[in-house]
């Protein structure tokens, strides 16, 4: 390490700035600096150069990372999953055993009725203004509205899909159209049909007060599908007018078919 | 952990070259690997050098499979050229002060192992985490930083 006659090396001013030095090898760098103007402007460069470096790096890549939202909800359904399967997996055996084929018969026509009579509950929403707000929206209303974009485009540039910060002005014409308004608004958030990130627009065609469903059909449900959605598109596993389309006819269906379940996965 | 982690880890699966769809599926795979490695009880200390050595493992595959494929950047070709080309393009001139150019086109200089060194520490790491993730030794990344930031440096001119 440096003393009073030499001068540090680019490497020690740079690992005590980073606090890489022992307490003994700090005491004598900084026994060195108070007495070398040279050493003490080299490590006020580096300092800039980092400032620089660091600015250059969130300049270039911040910009291309997508909405949080999306991701975050589809890590957490796939959690899920994966829990789920695990679980399964270990108690298949003793299943079995426990339960004959034929028992297996009855109870999978039990839980086929149950799982309609869910679907059936989970598509009654509350009624407001004379209209019923559903968390499959009104197609009239809200029949979707894209851009004109392809998976290039949608896979590459990132876009908020979060509806809550459009204009005040939008967000009232969606609700009223729907006929929520005032304290009713709490059970709803706003959401795009066709998500921003897979080339839906803020028209409010493509916008509906989504109810805070018990069942687990909501916003969060919705941006895992939307996640995985926009990942099997870039992937180009599925185009994106299938995934403009299954958001738009009925996301509720598409969500069960690409997470293979008849229930939103909740998270653990 | 997810929120506070996933923006430096797609960041650094960027910074390799891939596409932010590429990226972002890594990070998934990488959260769903690290939900297996705790669902087994493996070690839980220091979970975020762990992360980004899966996300460093994840990315180079990927980068050596989409050029295999002929895909050498995948669906986003723009980050593509962002990463070979060392010239900065128009665009990046135009938003980019002159002197953020010139560290640019020397940081797309500096080699590929000296070029993850920087952006591990960038995004916080220490030198025995940028050894762990690169499995080089502690030297190595401290003597790797020291000769690139002296490049950046006279780069700008210092």
């Amino acid at each position: 390490m440096g003393n009073a006659y030499t001068h540090l090396t680019d490497e020690e001013l740079l690992r005590f700035a980073d606090g890489e030095l022992s307490p003994r090898q700090i005491a004598g760098v900084n026994t060195h600096l108070t007495s070398c103007w040279d050493c003490r402007t080299r490590l006020r460069q580096l300092e800039d150069t980092i400032v620089d470096f660091v600015r250059v790096h969130h300049d270039t890549l911040d910009p291309q990372l997508p909405p949080v939202a999306g991701p975050r909800a589809l890590l957490k359904a796939r959690l899920t999953e994966s829990a789920v399967s695990a679980r399964q997996e270990s108690w298949l055996p003793s299943f079995q055993r426990a339960f004959p084929l034929r028992k297996l018969a009855y109870l999978g026509a039990l839980l086929l009725v149950a799982a309609l009579v869910t679907a059936i509950v989970s598509l009654s929403s509350p009624t407001t203004g004379g209209r019923t707000v559903r968390a499959i929206p009104d197609p009239r209303l809200t029949p979707g509205a894209t851009r004109p974009v392809n998976a290039n485009d949608v896979c590459t540039v990132s876009y908020s899909d979060d509806a809550r910060l459009l204009p005040a002005s939008i967000q009232h014409r969606v609700l009223q159209e729907y006929g929520v308004a005032g304290a009713q608004t709490q059970g709803y958030e706003l959401d795009y049909l066709i998500s921003p990130q897979l080339g839906g627009t803020d028209d409010i065609s493509n916008l509906w007060p989504e109810p805070d469903s018990a069942t687990g059909w909501n916003a969060d449900a919705k941006d895992a599908l939307e996640g995985r959605l926009h990942q099997l598109v870039c992937q180009g596993k599925i185009n994106l007018a299938t995934a403009q389309r299954d958001l738009a006819t009925d996301w509720i269906s598409a969500y069960k078919q690409y997470f293979h379940t008849d229930r939103p996965i909740q998270p653990l | 952990m997810f929120d506070q982690l996933r923006a430096p880890l797609l960041r650094y699966a960027l910074s390799i070259g891939l596409s932010s769809a590429d990226g972002e599926e890594i990070i998934q795979e990488a959260f769903l690997s690290l939900f297996q490695h705790l669902r087994q009880g493996r070690a839980r200390h220091n979970l975020r050098g762990w992360l980004f050595r899966v996300v460093h493992n994840l990315s180079l595959k990927r980068m050596s499979r989409n050029k295999r494929s002929g895909d050498v950047f995948g669906v986003a070709g723009s980050l593509a050229e962002f990463h070979l080309d060392s010239r900065p393009n128009p665009e990046e001139q135009a938003s980019f002060s002159q002197r953020q150019a010139r560290l640019l086109a020397v940081l797309r200089a500096l080699p590929a192992q000296d070029q993850h060194c920087l952006r591990l520490r960038a995004e916080g790491l220490r030198y025995r985490e940028i050894a762990e993730v690169l499995g080089m030794s502690l030297g190595s990344i401290s003597a790797s930083l020291a000769r690139s930031l002296a490049r950046l440096g006279r780069a700008d001119g210092r």
